[in-house]
């Protein structure tokens, strides 16, 4: 069986520093992988990687076994980005933001797929809202269902969980488990332990741009983790 | 080809969509066209020169002073919730985006020409005697040129720490053709002289707009990555 | 080359090119004549005319190196384009400040739209963005990396600039007259004296361009050594 998602060997430099230093895992397809790290340990940096946004300054990311190169386009629609930003355009609508993603992903039943997401996140009557009228929590809600909306096998996501109020935290938690499903490779990367323990399939410190350890979240409690998570960043950070 | 032109499509219709919304660059453009021809209009002592001798001189340097007003902030929208990193993300060839950017601006500031015509025209009482369609040709051509240039160094300025205030620097020098060629052309046609007298000028503008919407969306990558 | 062959290549350059600057003084100032129709003051012109080819020499390198870097990636490229924009600015200022000197005599004006003189002068301009850019980053890889695109949209306009500020100057009449003060009729003697000239200059060209590039390349290495201090060594995956 194939890999949905690997990295290998991924390094980023910002001049001297060495943002990404040697980063590489593999998941399967189903398998949610969490990064927890302090804050500039290098984890956007590298969903970015993952993502096709940033370009590597060495390492390779393959999806679903195919080179996934900053310059080639045609594995995008393999990948769905959510960040702590919403990605979308304040001054146009929710519908509209997605029809502008949808062509860029070269979509055709839009008409069709637009209710049927906002639908999946509980937006249906918002279509026609604009999105900087939307609270964060729905900002939020539509930022995953214009990630979701070409239906990638991929999901990242970047701290999607930040500036969320606890309802709409479990409101998101809800809609994140149901990417586990067998069929998604998701990475999520965060610093809030219970969040991102909750999902995990499998979790990985990242300290100074380095992957300290990847472990099977089933061996994990909360507490152990913890302690270990906090003298890690202590010994590293 | 036909999909690659509707993603094209599909970017400047989003940034003229959000322009329509917003209005924030076109109010710009607009205020700022009719204030510089109030003032260019107290600046010229009528009784030393005739407005209509340096008319084509002022029509241009308003098109560019009042572009880059709004062609400056092409890329900010973009920044505002991380939008850019959505549309890298997605599949469209970055040559692609980039064009979509240059359409987008190219209509706006089409309707920004639009107005710098009819608010000289009106404010110096210019008569023009020359062949309407070449003049539009010039003038499209001309910026047509001026879009390309600026609109990929405003993503180069969005990207660095200067911000805007680097785009003059980096533009105004590589825009001197276009005012040679677009200024004279416009003099030449708004006294009438025959349509033939300008084809060289419409030849080289026509040379600098494909050369440089070309290098640019070939280089757009460079800027645009991280 | 390594940097102590570049730092030797620097030191002989730049000794010869300095010999070279005092015998083309030497040449200008006591062996070649002076000019029938422009008198003593068309001697500037054996200064004027090597810095203005070095200018664009400069410029060329700085093209060429960023375009193969954008291409490539090279570390290396990236450091020979700086080392030549830095060492063309030079030149080209030397061109703006001599030609202004031989303008107030020749045309009687410190400043003339004169075609070269134009184009010198958008040049440095371009010269400036490039080294603006490449500072305005906060991340050096991609200041690098528009300063390149700056110096290949640059030499893409160049010809463009020139010949519509030539064909403008074509325009008025007043230009033929004055482009007829070009020394085309060269003396022997005066051609040798810009050959000399020439050479002088590209020796210190030459010798500044591998002075700027070891700099550039020590920068690099300091770089490194900062990005990993020692203490950090032991911060191998568990």
């Amino acid at each position: 069986m194939s890999f949905g998602l690997e990295a290998e060997g991924l390094v980023r430099t910002f001049g001297g520093l060495r943002a990404v230093d040697g980063v590489s895992f593999q998941l399967r397809p189903g398998e949610l992988l969490t990064v927890f790290g302090p804050n500039g340990a290098g984890k956007t940096t590298l969903l970015r990687m993952l993502g096709g946004v940033m370009r590597p300054t060495s390492g390779q990311v393959r999806v679903a076994g195919a080179p996934a190169d900053v310059a080639s386009r045609d594995w995008r629609h393999r990948v769905g980005i959510v960040s702590h930003q919403s990605l979308l355009y304040g001054q146009l609508t929710i519908e509209e933001n997605l029809r502008f993603y949808g062509r860029l992903f070269g979509l055709t039943d839009l008409k069709a797929r637009i209710p049927e997401r906002l639908e999946s996140v509980g937006l249906a009557d918002r279509g026609r809202t604009p999105v900087r009228d939307l609270s964060r929590g729905l900002k939020q809600r539509a930022a995953l269902a214009r990630a979701l909306l070409h239906d990638p096998e991929v999901v990242l996501l970047d701290e999607p969980y930040t500036g969320l109020d606890p309802h709409a935290s479990k409101v998101l938690r809800e809609q994140l488990a149901s990417l586990k499903d067998g069929r998604h490779t998701v990475v999520l990367v965060t610093h809030n332990l219970i969040q991102g323990l909750e999902l995990a399939d499998r979790v990985a410190i990242q300290i100074r741009g380095r992957f300290l350890s990847v472990t099977d979240a089933g061996s994990l409690d909360l507490a152990g983790f913890e302690a270990l998570y906090h003298a890690a960043v202590a010994d590293h950070g | 080809m036909r999909n690659y032109l509707r993603l094209v499509w599909a970017i400047a219709r989003k940034d003229l969509l959000v322009e329509f919304r917003t209005h924030e660059r076109l109010t710009a453009m607009g205020a700022f066209v009719v204030l510089i021809g109030i003032l260019f209009n107290f600046s010229i002592d009528s009784a030393l020169v005739r407005p209509q001798d340096i008319a084509a001189a002022l029509i241009w340097m308003t098109i560019i002073f009042g572009g880059m007003l709004g062609l400056g902030r092409t890329f900010r929208l973009e920044q505002e919730d991380a939008a850019l990193s959505g549309i890298l993300q997605s599949p469209i060839p970055i040559a692609a985006l980039y064009l979509g950017k240059v359409v987008g601006n190219f209509i706006l500031l089409s309707v920004m020409v639009a107005l710098v015509f009819v608010v000289f025209g009106a404010f110096f009482s210019l008569r023009f005697s020359g062949s309407p369609l070449t003049l539009v040709g010039v003038v499209a051509l001309g910026v047509l040129g001026f879009v390309s240039l600026t609109t990929f160094f405003s993503a180069m300025a969005t990207r660095s720490s200067m911000g805007e205030s680097l785009l003059p620097v980096l533009v105004f020098p590589l825009l001197v053709p276009v005012v040679v060629y677009g200024t004279t052309a416009t003099d030449r046609l708004f006294i009438g002289r025959p349509i033939a007298e300008v084809s060289g000028n419409l030849r080289m503008l026509a040379a600098f707009a494909i050369l440089f919407t070309v290098a640019c969306a070939w280089l757009f990558r460079f800027v645009i990555e991280e | 080359m390594s940097q102590k062959q570049i730092r030797w290549a620097v030191g002989v350059l730049g000794a010869l090119g300095v010999a070279t600057v005092i015998v083309l003084h030497w040449m200008v100032f006591f062996w070649v004549p002076t000019e029938s129709t422009m008198g003593v003051v068309q001697r500037i012109f054996y200064i004027h005319v090597p810095a203005w080819w070095i200018a664009f020499l400069g410029f060329g390198l700085v093209a060429l190196c960023s375009a193969v870097y954008l291409w490539l990636g090279d570390e290396r490229l990236d450091r020979a384009a700086v080392a030549g924009a830095e060492a063309g600015m030079i030149f080209t200022t030397i061109g703006l400040l001599t030609g202004p000197l031989w303008g107030r005599v020749a045309w009687g004006t410190w400043w003339e739209w004169e075609p070269r003189l134009t184009l010198a002068l958008l040049l440095w301009f371009i010269y400036l963005g490039y080294f603006l850019v490449r500072r305005s980053t906060a991340n050096p890889e991609q200041g690098k990396r528009l300063a390149a695109v700056v110096g290949v949209i640059g030499v893409l306009d160049i010809p463009l600039i020139h010949v519509s500020v030539t064909w403008l100057r074509s325009l008025h009449p007043e230009a033929v007259i004055l482009s007829a003060s070009n020394p085309m009729n060269l003396d022997p003697s005066m051609g040798a004296t810009i050959g000399v000239g020439l050479l002088a200059f590209t020796l210190v060209f030459a010798s500044l361009f591998l002075a700027r590039y070891a700099v550039a390349t020590y920068e690099h290495e300091l770089d490194l050594r900062d990005a990993t201090p020692a203490g950090t060594q032991g911060a191998e995956a568990g």
